[in-house]
């Protein structure tokens, strides 16, 4: 019997995943069709199922995380399967509470849902093995620094969902139709860097939280091992960021651009660097 | 003083910092420490100037505080390079701490700490393995010496360092068997010790070493062990609940001795006298850890204050502004 037929996970995994891809579908449906006919009001009908959709999305997988909890005693630290699965929970949620609150922003889940899809096809294809809980993982520095690290992604994923629509403007003018219901690009660039200034709040204090637990863990709270290498680097690229920002009138595009250069060095923080060996902080689990 | 403050230098040594810390991932024994230094030095500079002289940073108090902090940070870092101390050192069961014993030290040359002041002595240890042999939490009993005689017992392993004098002593992954030995000598006075076995039970196979009797011949010991160690079932690595029988070869004669056993060799008779364990710790030491944290803590603070004050409670814009691009164009068409 393989681990994949007795992993309870996995229906309520599927199951979100399906909601998740049905709320993708229907917001790019949803923003191309409405566009093309021409509506400059928010269409509540389509943008209440996508809302809907997510939250569905959100709960399936809060039964998925809590089914494996239960089947394997410790909760989604370990392994990349459960990383996945935990980022994808929290960056649903994080930005259904966005596509709740923010109408005005709503159609850069166009952008955004699809990038949330890398991870859930990512997901589908890694084995629900049943990770070691090793021992250095009891301590609670570990939920400070790992509620911090999803705040911080979920605020570069609302970034990635922004900066997109002012790429496709730019590069794709027939996208303009389908994005003619968000602000102008000026606005847009504008929230996009608040939420990225938010982000490096966020990214400081994950680090921080993440010195702190490297020395209780292993004894030293710095040791440029693979992953604190990469999330520094990804630190000095929203800082980098930032002040290119505060230094140049850079065209909204490249900003855009920035803000997608700096997701993908999270993203191979979060998801690339860790699996370099199999543990987290390589050699010191 | 403006020109050094100048944000293309902050780009450029941000850009050099990116360079060096790329190039000192994992610790490289062939790059400088310098390659990190120079655009730290060169990026404080540029922050110092900029504190003064440029009134987006110097009249806004968050931003102010952040980057005070983040010149706090380098400062400390760097305070904390030139007094720090990194070693190991592998503790036998009853023996007491002594620097003496510290392996591969690493200090800075300002390093003036009290170990000399350092006193505790190792007490047994217990270490859980789930099924497969996968290492679970480890529970090291060292007791402190307290000034009316006494000796307080701690319980320390993974996360919980024991703390004295501001060294930090992590227990670590090395840990394993000893045997307590003593050596008398023909008309010589008996002195004792103990040999070390290789780490446990990541050598399990393998728990043999060598030892040049005082006087007398070239010893190869041998360690049977008997822990109950298993990999199909949940395990604990606990020394008290173990035996061990010393095989003892010296040139042609080989000789299994169990604790109080003693084998006559060329030169004097040799005492097997008790199965001890031996654990590895990590020896770290920094002053700055705490002001580090303290530090990191109140510029993100700052941070988090300008955010707030500037944008926080007006993270969007306003309805007019947010009003969509298409409606603006058309509504300018029509004025």
């Amino acid at each position: 019997m393989t681990e994949q037929s007795f992993a309870s996970e996995l229906p309520w995994l599927w199951a979100g995943l399906c909601a998740y891809a049905l709320a993708t579908f229907t917001s790019v449906w949803g923003v191309v069709t409405v566009q093309m006919r021409g509506l400059l009001v928010h269409e509540k009908r389509y943008e209440q199922l996508v809302l809907a959709l997510l939250v569905t999305g959100v709960v399936l997988l809060t039964l998925a995380i809590t089914a494996r909890w239960v089947r394997i005693g410790h909760g989604p630290w370990i392994s990349l399967f459960e990383l996945l699965v935990s980022q994808l929970w929290s960056l649903g949620l994080v930005f259904s509470l966005v596509y709740w609150r923010v109408p005005a922003l709503r159609a850069s889940a166009v952008v955004a849902l699809p990038v949330m899809w890398v991870l859930g096809t990512w997901v589908l294809t890694l084995e629900p093995t049943a990770s070691h809980f090793p021992a250095t993982y009891y301590n609670n520095w570990k939920w400070v620094h790992v509620l911090l690290g999803k705040a911080y992604l979920a605020c570069l994923l609302i970034g990635v969902g922004l900066s997109g629509v002012m790429m496709a403007r730019r590069f794709f003018p027939a996208s303009r139709r389908w994005f003619a219901i968000m602000p102008g690009d000026d606005i847009i660039d504008r929230i996009a860097w608040r939420v990225m200034i938010l982000a490096l709040v966020f990214d400081s204090l994950m680090l921080i939280a993440g010195a702190v637990w490297a020395q209780d863990a292993w004894g030293r709270y710095w040791s440029w091992d693979a992953l604190e290498t990469s999330a520094f680097l990804t630190w000095l690229g929203l800082a980098v960021g930032l002040h290119l920002r505060a230094t140049y009138k850079i065209p909204y595009w490249v900003g855009g651009a920035i803000i997608w250069g700096v997701f993908f060095l999270a993203f191979t923080t979060y998801f690339g660097t860790p699996y370099l060996s199999p543990a987290a902080h390589k050699g010191v689990v | 003083m403006r020109f050094l403050a100048s944000l293309k230098i902050t780009l450029l040594g941000m850009i050099l910092l990116a360079l060096a810390a790329a190039l000192s991932y994992g610790n490289p024994a062939d790059v400088s420490v310098w390659v990190l230094v120079a655009p730290l030095v060169l990026l404080a500079a540029n922050l110092t100037a900029a504190i003064f002289t440029n009134p987006r940073i110097n009249r806004q108090t968050g931003l102010l505080v952040f980057h005070v902090g983040l010149l706090g940070l380098v400062i400390l870092v760097a305070i904390g390079r030139l007094t720090h101390l990194d070693a190991h050192i592998e503790l036998t069961q009853d023996q007491e701490f002594s620097p003496d014993l510290l392996l591969d030290t690493k200090a800075g040359p300002l390093h003036a700490g009290s170990i000399g002041q350092v006193i505790f002595r190792q007490g047994p240890y217990t270490v859980d393995y789930e099924v497969g042999m996968k290492r679970g939490l480890t529970f090291s009993h060292v007791l402190v010496p307290q000034a009316d005689g006494s000796a307080r017992e701690e319980v320390i392993g993974d996360d919980r360092p024991l703390v004295l004098q501001g060294y930090r002593f992590y227990t670590s992954f090395n840990k394993g068997f000893s045997v307590l030995l003593t050596w008398e000598p023909d008309g010589g006075v008996p002195i004792s010790g103990t040999v070390n076995m290789p780490s446990y039970p990541l050598f399990d196979y393998r728990q043999d070493n060598v030892w040049q009797a005082p006087g007398g011949p070239e010893v190869k010991f041998w360690l049977q062990l008997q822990t109950g160690i298993t990999e199909k079932q949940a395990w604990t690595l606990d020394g008290r609940n173990s035996q061990g029988v010393l095989v003892v070869t010296s040139d042609e004669l080989r000789t299994e001795l169990r604790p109080g056993e003693a084998v006559t060799l060329p030169g004097g008779q040799l005492r097997y006298e008790r199965l001890l364990t031996w654990m590895g710790y990590a020896v770290f030491y920094d002053p700055t850890i705490r002001w580090l944290f303290f530090v990191a803590i109140i510029s993100v603070i700052g941070l988090g204050w300008h955010y707030w004050v500037k944008m926080g409670s007006r993270l969007l814009p306003s309805a007019h502004e947010l009003r969509p691009e298409g409606l603006s164009d058309a509504v300018e068409r029509s004025s």
